[in-house]
């Protein structure tokens, strides 16, 4: 393989788009990113989609996609254009590390959606409390401990 | 609109956050980035040469591995523009940029010695606590001003 | 034709971030190999890396760890395995050692582990690649146990040039020269081993080179074998020893690198090759004898009758190692103490940098010019706690693998 790659969007931004909704596919997501994508490159994948093109172009169409399902819709920078043959898995012979990393994050996204849905409630979260564990066990009770076993 | 520093440095959630309540995330992709737009380098995957790795001597003796120092040249400048600093402790499994935990214990450590604001949690492990990890991130996010 | 690609895993950390996975590829790519990353599930990750049991904290190592497993229990298929990690990371440097050692006890693959810095290039790692292409390449031909009609075999390394010519399974000449001039030197020595063999070039039936000057040579001379030391030195020395079944392990202290080898079979499992400095080879030896104002030849005999124990010497580096020489002399040591000394400071380095990377299992073979060394092998012999076996015409291992694996093209030609 020839490895020696020409930048091929200089000047450009790269953006994951994640989508983790039962309201929309990341099919449906495309789609509307395709509404007003402009300039833009977009290119789907299996979690959702990379958009890759000028910073507030790419801003413009995220933006955009966003108000879809805004507590389901996760956006990142990425590093590498789609598709760049350094990073791809057919050539790597497995994922690239940063796949774990998103596979990671997004197992436990459905945490982080429900805290986004109920982030204007003024109502005090049960677990805020729930956590604060005393720093030691006070003298006394392990006193009170050991003439229990006693 | 605060630069803020992400650590884990490639995540998703935090990075998603951060820009969505209106400051600018700062992560290993935009150091990556820079690299891979930059014309005449031939080392892949990353880009990243030997160079980097004397690069990171800014930030570690060159008795450091070369892996920590090359990290280093990716994570250092983002320190050094991080206006505020949000840390997820333990994160269970970071790769890649953040797959070296000596490289990682150094990185917290120059955020901290940093006088920024720095907001520190851990990944929810339930629901309520997810509740209580995207207030605290909102909190902190407003608490930096702008147009969040 | 061409040889069908070899598939090598690499399990690694760090060497993206010290630009010198490129490197890795550049040699890979040169001996005809492609390097990948054996692909799995965050799930098998997770479930892997639990199962092996060594609890390291960096993201990276875990991501070996877990491929290592998937490799053995053959939820990923390779040919070969290459193990890389930063150099002076202890962290790294115990998981690259647990993995070696897992890879090896468990799995057919060969496999070879390195720690790199920043400045580690491609030629570096060339001949590490290639031993690996070759083993997942030429186990038929490594499985070749007898020398069959009438072959020679050239060995260029980095101190001497050596050929040996064999007929029948039986060594009939040979010829030795210090290498200068890389061409020049194995002209010489063909000559030689021809002359004392009784036989002519076009007399030949098939020719083998190895070491560093191989593939200058093996072009020149038109060789049937072009192939790297560490596969064709275990193989010479298990032919030798007359242990070609079973466990063995293969040392060969050489004029500028080193080389351990753990061999099952005859086909090399595990292996190291290198050495911080010179100060821990052949060279030091050598300059031991010109500063004891005697031949390298007599240095052997000399060490056998000195005690190295009261005279410190430490050849980390060899020129500390030439200062402490210096020092021991004046201090009033005899010829024979310092000859010992640096017999074991040498072998001290050799047990301290590499053998600590590959499995020991007897016999022992010594092999290469410096196992005629008596004092070296002795202080290896008292390291490892073995009798070492230090078989006839050591010295040309090289040339002998050569001759017996380019055997294997007789009936081609």
């Amino acid at each position: 393989m020839n490895w020696v790659i020409p930048p091929l969007y200089a000047g450009t931004i790269t953006k994951y788009v994640f989508v983790e909704s039962y309201k929309a596919t990341p099919d449906d997501i495309a789609a509307r990113a395709y509404e007003v994508s402009g300039e833009v490159m977009i290119k789907e994948t299996c979690f959702g989609l990379q958009i890759t093109g000028k910073e507030e172009e790419v801003e413009r169409v995220i933006a955009h996609i966003r108000e879809f399902d805004p507590a389901h819709i996760y956006v990142k920078d990425r590093g590498f254009p789609p598709g760049d043959p350094r990073r791809c898995r057919a050539n790597l012979g497995g994922a690239r590390p940063g796949y774990f990393g998103h596979e990671y994050e997004m197992g436990f996204i459905r945490r982080i959606a429900v805290g986004l849905e109920r982030l204007e409630e003024s109502v005090p979260v049960a677990g805020d409390e729930r956590k604060k564990v005393p720093e030691g066990l006070p003298v006394k009770r392990l006193m009170e401990l050991i003439e229990q076993e006693a | 609109m605060a630069k803020v520093f992400i650590y884990p440095a490639t995540s998703l959630i935090l990075s998603d956050l951060v820009a969505r309540f209106g400051h600018k995330p700062l992560g290993t992709a935009l150091s990556i980035r820079e690299r891979i737009q930059t014309a005449g380098l031939d080392s892949p995957p990353l880009q990243m040469t030997p160079d980097d790795a004397k690069k990171g001597l800014k930030w570690a003796a060159v008795e450091v591995p070369s892996g920590v120092r090359g990290r280093m040249s990716l994570f250092g400048p983002l320190i050094d523009q991080a206006e505020a600093a949000i840390i997820v402790n333990n994160p269970d499994f970071a790769f890649g940029c953040m797959g070296c935990a000596r490289t990682d214990e150094l990185v917290e450590f120059l955020v901290k010695q940093k006088n920024i604001p720095i907001l520190e949690l851990s990944y929810p492990a339930d629901e309520d606590e997810g509740i209580i990890f995207v207030r605290k991130v909102r909190d902190f996010l407003t608490s930096l001003g702008g147009n969040s | 034709m061409k040889e069908a690609t070899v598939r090598i895993a690499q399990l690694s950390c760090g060497p993206e971030y010290s630009g010198v996975q490129k490197e890795i590829y550049t040699a890979a790519e040169a001996v005809g190999a492609e390097v990948f990353f054996p692909d799995l599930s965050l799930a098998d990750i997770r479930r892997n890396f639990r199962d092996f049991g060594l609890d390291v904290k960096s993201g990276d190592l875990k991501l070996a760890i877990a491929r290592a497993v998937a490799l053995v229990e053959g939820a990923a298929e390779a040919d070969a395995v290459f193990i890389a990690s930063c150099f002076r990371c202890a962290e790294a440097a115990i998981v690259r050692n647990e993995l070696r050692r897992y890879i090896h006890e468990h799995s057919k693959l060969p496999v070879v582990s390195y720690s790199f810095t920043e400045r580690t290039t491609s030629g570096t790692l060339l001949t590490r690649m290639e031993a690996l292409t070759t083993i997942a390449r030429r186990r038929a031909l490594l499985a070749r146990e007898r020398q069959t009609g009438l072959t020679m075999g050239v060995d260029s390394g980095s101190s001497t040039t050596k050929a040996v010519i064999m007929q029948d399974n039986e060594i009939i000449g040979t010829g030795w020269r210090p290498t200068t001039e890389v061409l020049n030197s194995s002209d010489e020595v063909i000559a030689l081993a021809l002359e004392e063999a009784g036989v002519k070039r076009d007399d030949l039936d098939a020719i083998g080179t190895t070491g560093y000057g191989r593939f200058l040579i093996g072009e020149r001379i038109g060789a049937d074998l072009i192939q790297e030391e560490l596969t064709v030195n275990s193989k010479g020395a298990v032919f030798l020893a007359d242990c070609q079944h079973g466990p063995s392990t293969v040392i060969d202290i050489g004029g500028m690198d080193n080389k351990a080898i753990s061999v099952l079979d005859g086909i090399p499992g595990t292996f190291t090759m290198g050495g911080i400095c010179a100060g821990a080879s052949g060279r030091f030896l050598e300059m031991t004898a010109k500063r004891l104002g005697v031949d390298i030849t007599e240095l052997g005999p000399l060490a056998m009758k000195g005690m190295g124990e009261g005279v410190p010497m430490n050849s980390y580096c060899i020129v500390f190692g030439t200062q402490s020489l210096v020092n021991a002399l004046a201090e009033g040591h005899s010829k024979e103490d310092v000859a010992a000394a640096a017999c074991h400071s040498v072998a001290e380095q050799v047990f301290e940098q590499q053998l600590q990377e590959i499995d020991i299992k007897e016999p022992v073979v010594m092999v290469g010019g410096t196992s005629l060394i008596q004092g070296l092998v002795r202080a290896m012999g008292n390291l490892l706690q073995t009798e070492i076996v230090v078989p006839h015409h050591s010295q040309y291992i090289g040339s002998v693998g050569a001759a017996l694996l380019s055997s294997g093209f007789v009936e081609k030609n």
